[in-house]
């Protein structure tokens, strides 16, 4: 049994910086990382190999320089990396994406191993949309399973999953068939570090690159065109509202005590 | 125009917060028609249609068999928008009926502009608007976003059922892990945020709490990096609080922990960064270095 997690390439969002004068997105020197729900994905495919033997694939869409994030997943000990980067892949929205991804996964499944498992962070941290995991899950006719906090058992023989899924203030526990999609929160795992000899290896291995002559999807359900959402405008929040108080570097007592002064007059102390 | 509002039950009672749906409906401008999962002994006061289905039969959360409840109601209103709230509930189900619908899908709106549907981007840093260019589309909105709005009224109740084979079996709920601490009774409440910097530095912020009378918050990042506990997380994944006085240090505010605190009385924000998100909420903005600020706070208490 095959296990494919999807993972993507994300700017560090923690430190993206604002132009303030053109109020747009700094990107020039935005360090990229894997999106760090995708790496508890990632993790619980590694320690479901290290288990059953299963086999684990990377599939990641991106543009070429995406490759960094498979080379992680490789050094990580993934089976097979594959970047799915051609130009017409472009400017996708959630639903164009999960087109892509579901037919890699179709590929894989034909070609290489039987798919059992998809697993997939609960969201990206730059689109925070959540689609696509359960895209994928339609397109291929997977159970869908979202939020999954914990792997309860799978029954390899039976072809079995159950899991719990993180709920407002509770856990649901649910069993379903395999094939499944899972879509996996932070609480699920601890990741773990590359080895050294490891890293090295990755740093050899080969990322496959399949573009749309390997897929061979019709353009209209990809990229751009393949879109049913378009972004008319990306702008920052409006400025802080909020009055600004002395000048906290300048005089941090001074401004402290202003404060304490102003927690005083609305009746904030001493509650 | 036409909105099918998804609302939503949880253990036999009406969730507040399907409200906001009718908030967001009318600064659409859309008619509206109701669709619950629930009982009769407790219905919503709105005066439209309102399709109601047992949660006795139907299950708190059968996501085969709500599905098609949806698809079923979709068909009878032909709606323009099919609503949900961006819970576990509707974090789950939208995808699967826009999937269905074969429509475009927009996650957590908190707001209207443009003719478009503004949504959150890079941590609350950004935002967008999103428009979908299909014929109907379906939409979560973000806890706290939109008003709750009572529209008033008696229901016209249609009973609905759906028979669907299920592939996913349901075997009860489990509490989640007790929490050390309850933020939601707290009166004050101070925060830490990614710009502590370090593990190491948390105590500084946990100082003025306790000198405050207060409880220790922490935004997700700094609960993620594992430098305090997550019963201590405010924010839509943590624990939703309005106390009296909340102080965040180092917060940049994500618009996940903006949801958890907005409603706070009187919001104090500690930052380097003087167009942090976090400021939009802040009656008071003090840009400073939090480690140097913080500790002259606690020292005048």
């Amino acid at each position: 049994m095959l296990i494919v997690v999807c993972i993507k390439q994300v700017p560090d969002t923690t430190q993206v910086q604002i132009d303030p004068v053109t109020n747009t997105l700094v990107r020039e020197g935005i360090p990229f990382i894997v999106n760090p729900y995708d790496t508890h994905a990632l993790e619980e495919a590694l320690r479901l190999k290290d288990q059953f033997g299963y086999r684990v694939a990377a599939l990641s869409m991106g543009p070429p320089n995406a490759e960094a994030t498979l080379k992680k997943a490789l050094a990580l000990g993934v089976d097979r990396a594959i970047l799915l980067s051609d130009r017409v892949f472009g400017g996708a929205d959630t639903l164009a994406t999960s087109n892509v991804l579901a037919a890699a996964i179709r590929k894989l499944h034909d070609e290489f191993d039987r798919v059992g498992l998809v697993l997939c962070g609960k969201q990206t941290i730059d689109g925070d949309t959540a689609q696509v995991g359960p895209g994928i899950a339609s397109r291929l006719n997977f159970r869908q399973l979202t939020l999954v906090d914990r792997i309860v058992n799978l029954d390899p023989v039976g072809r079995k999953i159950r899991v719990s899924r993180k709920l407002e203030g509770r856990h649901e526990i649910v069993e379903t068939p395999l094939p499944a999609m899972l879509t996996v929160v932070r609480e699920l795992n601890r990741p773990r570090y590359p080895k050294v000899p490891m890293r090295l290896a990755a740093a050899e291995a080969i990322v496959e690159v399949w573009n749309n002559q390997v897929l061979k999807l019709d353009e209209q359900s990809i990229g751009l065109k393949g879109s049913p959402t378009w972004v008319s405008k990306i702008f920052s929040p409006e400025r802080a509202k909020g009055e600004i108080l002395g000048d906290g570097y300048g005089d941090p007592e001074g401004t402290a005590q202003l404060l304490v002064g102003r927690l005083l007059s609305q009746d904030l102390l001493a509650l | 125009m036409k909105a099918l509002l998804i609302g939503e039950y949880r253990e036999g009672k009406l969730l507040e917060s399907s409200y906001e749906l009718f908030g967001f409906a009318q600064q659409l401008g859309a008619e509206t028609a109701l669709l619950l999962v629930g009982s009769d002994s407790q219905l919503p006061a709105f005066g439209g249609t309102l399709y109601l289905a047992d949660a006795n039969q139907c299950g708190e959360y059968n996501p085969d068999l709500h599905k098609q409840l949806v698809l079923d109601a979709v068909q009878k209103e032909n709606p323009d928008y099919v609503v949900f709230l961006h819970s576990s509930y509707g974090w789950d189900l939208a995808p699967r009926v826009a999937a269905k619908l074969k429509v475009a899908q927009v996650s957590e709106a908190i707001g209207l502009t443009d003719g478009g549907f503004e949504v959150g981007c890079c941590n609350a840093k950004m935002r967008r608007t999103v428009k979908p260019t299909t014929a109907k589309a379906v939409i979560t909105i973000q806890a706290g976003a939109f008003p709750g709005l009572q529209p008033g009224g008696t229901p016209q109740v249609q009973k609905i059922t759906a028979s669907v084979e299920s592939n996913v079996s349901f075997s009860g709920y489990e509490p989640a892990e007790a929490k050390d601490v309850d933020l939601t009774r707290a009166e004050v409440i101070v925060t830490a945020g990614r710009g502590v910097g370090k593990k190491e530095n948390v105590p500084v912020i946990a100082a003025l709490a306790k000198a405050l009378g207060g409880e220790l918050g922490a935004s997700r990042p700094v609960v993620d990096a594992g430098w305090v506990e997550h019963s201590h997380q405010v924010g839509t994944t943590g624990q939703t609080v309005s106390p009296k006085l909340y102080i965040a240090c180092g917060v940049s505010g994500a618009i996940q922990h903006l949801a958890g605190m907005k409603k706070s009385d009187f919001i104090v924000a500690i930052n380097k960064d003087k167009d942090a998100p976090i400021g939009e909420v802040a009656d008071v903005l003090v840009v400073a270095d939090v480690l140097q600020f913080v500790p002259a706070l606690t020292a005048k208490m």
